[in-house]
């Protein structure tokens, strides 16, 4: 018997090889669950003799007939990858959980042939080594004891699940055996366990949510049947919350071990394992949340998901992202609440971690949606509430002046009125569709939620700046010297303090200078403006002005204040033009302060550091949208535009070419900007010179100064510029001219496109530069067509050259004027030597006679 | 015609101050390109019974050849003294304030006459209207195509003015352009004396 088993390890162990180096088909995997079925029937005849042969509880291959071997391998190669699996990608088990029955038993079958193939073959191998391994024979012994135990869980594990879902009903007290299993001191029999009463779980969960029976409902006579379906119900509800319990208890084991990561011998452990093992009791969570988000115990689901929605885990992140988007767009599932909760709980979260979090955590609240046809209902209720307090009053008053006599009567109708009150209790309970005012308040206490923690972050900004210089965040006061390299420092800085603050176990640590979350919470704001209360709106622009006029340095403390990125401060003025638009009440408001962040962030911009769509996208909204601007003001940009036109880069100063152009059109008086008539003549109003660097555009006294920079612009080398540009220019003679209008947004975006085909004309385009010759002029014309304009190599190279040729002509002029100059100037040296020395000759010669005549 | 004193200048300034805020520097500062002078000169406020005038410094030195009661107005008139000792800002600094205005305020062509005609700014009439206005601001009005009417207080802040019904009043009148006409007798009286 003794030998029978070592060869059956044997063949176990070469098997195991040899499958693997074949490597496993996908398949094999989702062939585990038919093994699971399979063998639940065929188990129980077998399962009591080889338990009686065998000590060693279920050792399959002591049969050695062949079909429970295959199983067996099959079945272990199948577990093993499930687990590594499902740490990797979590499609796989889904389709293993969606496979239909005709699938099933073809897979059946398949693997079934397989299995026999294999299973020769082995016995080949088998005789062809016979002795091979006899030396290595003791140690196998001594490992195999502890994986067969791993095997024969593994198989139980099986059975179980295969039975519950078989008959649920009647094997629902195996889910507490197979709970047993997840409490396991073996790892990988924990997860395995974890994952397999997941499947059991999504399976077998009711569509309702159960309430447990009251002592009272207990005590009453009830029918077989419902006294089943009670236990059953029990029995499922505490099995799945001892499940819950224990994935809630492996997550915080989790934090505690990841806290705990120094010194300790055992860091290398709860290194190797604990991750892996995090990974898949988030995978556990986020499937049953997704799954049953009606079912008992939601809360503490959220709660776990919701801990690790900011996580530094970038899968971990991402399955609880996607769970939480899941769980809010199809709220039909639960009926809204699960979103208010979980809004709620991301709030807190904010609020605990002082908005230092991944940005992903409050991307999510992106995905919400809101009804806004909810408010209309709620108007006639209202009035129906009216009425129906009027009519009682009347009721009131009319039963109060009827004689109490006939008291029977009365209570006859009490007693009527009661019972409808209570069926209409009971008929909302049982209705489907949730009533109005229900859905009304919990979208009501969503937004207050979502804008509670938009408004959280907009704060915390703020006050971040002071406290900045602390810790590890001094890495960005190099911010403002290295403009280029403070998306990467903020990245760092993030990466840094999530690191630090795990190391130290206290993840709600003091200002931070990174705002992580600014950019998804000033999109969101934009996206939700119109449900904003007028009550908070003007606290809101404050902020939003403050956060915008962040970095000016006309603050004394400009030094300490963090500044905010170019981009970032455009958003602010972005999202507060959205917020006014989306919440006009025939009031146009003029939002003159950040107009003047504008002007100044134009100056302030740097094509490569800063995002030229966000400048796009500020210039179309704040200066194309809005229909009336002052004269001065208007001036003003059309003024600046074009200056920083000459000096952006191709597509952002296509951008400003636009919104020029349509400032111009709209403002006829500043076309005064386009004659030869420096001082402006009688519009310039009360401030006669230009000032190039004044920060309020109304008192720029742009309208005294003349568009030069037009000119210059329309010798730029790319085509679309120069053309829109000398188009500008001729605005004011040319009369009935058709505009099309593009918004400076498209421009950027058809430059940008237009700049990497240019890039790809260059390497590609010499021999063809010839043909397009004569089009490209005319082509480069229609500034709005889909195709770029074809380039013009010889054009470009010509003005290039004329370019370069001027600047080596002025040079060369310098280097002649100089030596002119040397030359004049030594002349001239040497005249006055000249002169010098004759006065000097002629007095020595008198000196010489007087000396003479003394000496005669 | 005296400079201001300590009070008198206090009374002034905060007057402007409420209509122009740090724009007031810009007022004071301002470069005068009056007179032979080749650099540029300041201008000043003086006082001439009762009333103050805003004159650059060049201006004001010719001025000393006329004598004080000879002397009918000099430069621009920007308010006068009352009897009581308040300071009073009158129609003719309105190109002084719309120039550096911080709070401004767009009528309709529609209710422009009414304004015109010394009637206070409701809010049905309101074009457009800066943000961050606060009860008590000093108020520039303009027409829709920029042309400064007058100005006044503002009654309610930008925030209350949404909610307000359309007869409610948003900024009281103190000055306007129609006052020209309206007082023509009042000015020649002044000048005749």
């Amino acid at each position: 018997m003794k030998w029978e088993l070592d060869i059956s390890i044997e063949l176990c162990f070469v098997d195991r090889q040899v499958t693997r180096v074949e490597g496993v088909n996908e398949d094999a995997l989702e062939a585990l669950y038919e093994k699971r079925r399979r063998k639940t029937l065929e188990q129980k005849e077998n399962e009591k003799s080889v338990v009686q042969v065998d000590p060693v509880d279920a050792l399959p291959v002591k049969s050695l007939d062949g079909e429970r071997m295959k199983w067996f391998m099959l079945l272990y190669n199948a577990v093993s990858q499930t687990a590594e699996v499902t740490e990797n990608e979590g499609d796989v088990d889904k389709s293993v959980v969606k496979l239909t029955k005709a699938e099933r038993r073809a897979k059946l079958k398949k693997t079934k042939k397989e299995a026999k193939k294999m299973g020769k073959e082995l016995a080949k191998t088998e005789e062809v080594q016979p002795t091979q391994q006899e030396a290595a024979l003791a140690e196998v012994k001594e490992d195999l004891t502890a994986e067969e135990a791993f095997e024969a869980k593994k198989r139980k594990l099986a059975e179980l699940g295969m039975a519950l879902l078989a008959d649920p009903e009647a094997n629902i007290k195996s889910l507490k055996e197979m709970l047993q299993f997840a409490k396991d001191g073996d790892h990988s029999i924990v997860k395995l366990g974890l994952l397999s009463l997941l499947a059991v779980f999504k399976d077998i969960i009711p569509g309702y949510r159960i309430r447990l029976p009251t002592e009272k409902e207990l005590e009453m006579k009830v029918s077989k049947e419902v006294k089943k379906m009670r236990f059953y119900e029990s029995t499922l509800l505490s099995a799945y919350k001892c499940n819950n319990l224990l994935l809630i208890w492996a997550c915080i084991l989790h934090t505690i071990h990841g806290n705990m990561q120094q010194g300790y011998l055992q860091k290398l452990l709860a290194l190797e394992k604990q991750p892996r093992f995090h990974h898949v009791v988030v995978r556990c969570i986020c499937t049953l949340l997704d799954a049953v988000p009606h079912f008992n115990f939601r809360e503490s689901l959220l709660v776990a998901v919701v801990r690790n929605i900011g996580s530094s885990d970038d899968v971990v992140r991402r399955i609880c992202c996607s769970t939480i988007k899941s769980l809010f767009t199809s709220e039909g599932k639960h009926g809204g609440e699960a979103t208010v909760e979980a809004v709620r709980l991301i709030a807190d979260h904010v609020k605990v971690h002082d908005c230092q979090l991944h940005p992903d955590s409050v991307e999510v609240l992106m995905s919400l949606s809101f009804d806004d046809d909810l408010g209309k209902p709620e108007v006639q209720e209202g009035n129906n509430k009216m009425k129906n307090k009027k009519n009682k009053k009347r009721k009131n008053f009319e039963e109060s002046n009827q004689p109490q006599g006939n008291d029977r009567k009365r209570s006859k109708q009490e007693t009527i009125a009661k019972m409808k009150e209570e069926v209409a209790a009971d008929y909302k309970a049982v209705s489907y569709t949730p009533d109005v005012e229900e859905r009304k308040r919990m979208q009501s206490e969503t937004l207050s939620a979502v804008f509670e923690t938009y408004f959280r972050i907009l704060r915390h900004t703020m006050q971040s700046s002071v406290a900045r210089c602390v810790g590890p965040y001094s890495l960005h006061n190099y911010n403002e010297q290295c403009g280029w390299l403070l998306e990467l420092c903020e990245f760092f800085s993030y990466n840094l303090f999530k690191a630090v603050s795990e190391a130290n176990g206290n993840i709600t640590s003091g200002g931070s200078g990174a705002h992580p979350l600014l950019a998804p919470c000033l999109s969101g704001l934009g996206k939700f403006s119109h449900l904003i209360d007028m009550d908070y709106i003007g606290d809101l622009m404050n902020y939003l002005k403050r956060l915008a006029a962040r970095g000016s340095s006309s603050d004394s403390s400009a030094q300490k204040v963090q500044n905010l990125t170019v981009s970032e401060r455009l958003r602010c003025c972005i999202v507060a033009f959205k917020v006014m638009r989306s919440n006009l009440d025939a009031l146009n408001v003029d939002l003159q302060d950040f107009f003047v962040q504008l002007y100044n962030l134009v100056l302030e911009f740097r094509p490569g550091r800063d995002e030229g769509e966000v400048l796009a996208e500020a210039l179309k909204i704040m200066l194309c949208d809005d229909r009336q601007h002052d004269m001065q003001k208007a001036a003003a940009f059309i003024k600046r535009l074009a200056t920083f036109a000459l000096c952006f880069g191709s597509a952002e100063s296509m951008a400003a070419l636009v919104t020029l152009k349509q400032l111009l059109q709209r403002n006829v008086k500043c076309r005064n900007l386009l004659e030869n008539d420096a001082g402006g003549g009688s519009v310039s109003g009360s401030i006669a010179k230009y000032q190039p660097y004044g920060s309020d555009p109304s008192l720029s006294g742009a309208l005294a100064s003349v568009l030069w920079e037009l000119n210059l612009l329309s010798k730029h080398y790319h085509p679309a510029i120069s053309t829109l540009a000398s188009g500008i220019s001729s605005m004011n003679s040319a009369q009935n001219q058709v505009y099309i209008s593009i918004s400076p947004q498209q421009a950027f975006k058809n430059l940008l496109l237009e700049a990497e085909s240019f890039k790809y004309n260059q390497q590609g385009g010499t021999q063809k530069s010839n043909k397009r010759k004569g089009r490209s002029t005319a082509l480069a014309s229609t500034l709005a067509s889909v195709e770029p304009p074809p380039i013009d190599e010889n054009e470009v190279s010509k003005k290039l050259r004329r370019h370069f040729i001027l600047l080596r002509d002025i040079k060369e002029n310098e280097r002649l004027r100089g030596e002119l100059d040397r030359a004049t100037s030594a002349l001239q040296l040497y005249k006055e030597y000249k002169k010098q020395r004759k006065p000097a000759t002629l007095k020595n010669k008198k000196s010489k006679k007087a000396r003479t005549t003394v000496g005669m | 015609m005296r400079p201001l004193d300590e009070k008198e200048t206090t009374a002034v300034f905060e007057k402007i101050f409420k209509f122009t805020g740090n724009n007031l520097k810009n007022i004071v500062e301002n470069p005068s390109h009056e007179g032979p002078d080749k650099e540029p000169g300041r201008y000043c406020f003086r006082l001439h019974k009762n009333k103050v005038y805003y004159v650059s410094d060049s201006l004001v030195k010719r001025a000393t050849n006329v004598a004080r009661t000879k002397l009918a107005s000099i430069g621009t008139c920007v308010g006068r003294f009352t009897h009581g000792g308040n300071f009073h800002l009158t129609i003719e600094c309105l190109n002084l304030l719309a120039a550096n205005a911080k709070h401004k305020v767009w009528l309709k062509p529609t209710s422009e006459m009414s304004f015109l005609y010394a009637n206070h700014v409701l809010k049905g009439g309101l074009g457009r209207i800066t943000e961050s206005i606060a009860p008590g601001d000093g108020v520039v009005v303009f027409s829709m195509s920029d042309l400064p009417l007058g100005f006044g207080v503002a009654a309610k802040s930008t925030q209350d003015c949404r909610k307000l019904d359309p007869n409610a009043i948003v900024v009281l009148h103190q000055a306007d352009i129609g006052e020209y006409l309206r007082m023509e007798n009042q000015h020649e009286q002044i000048i005749e004396e």
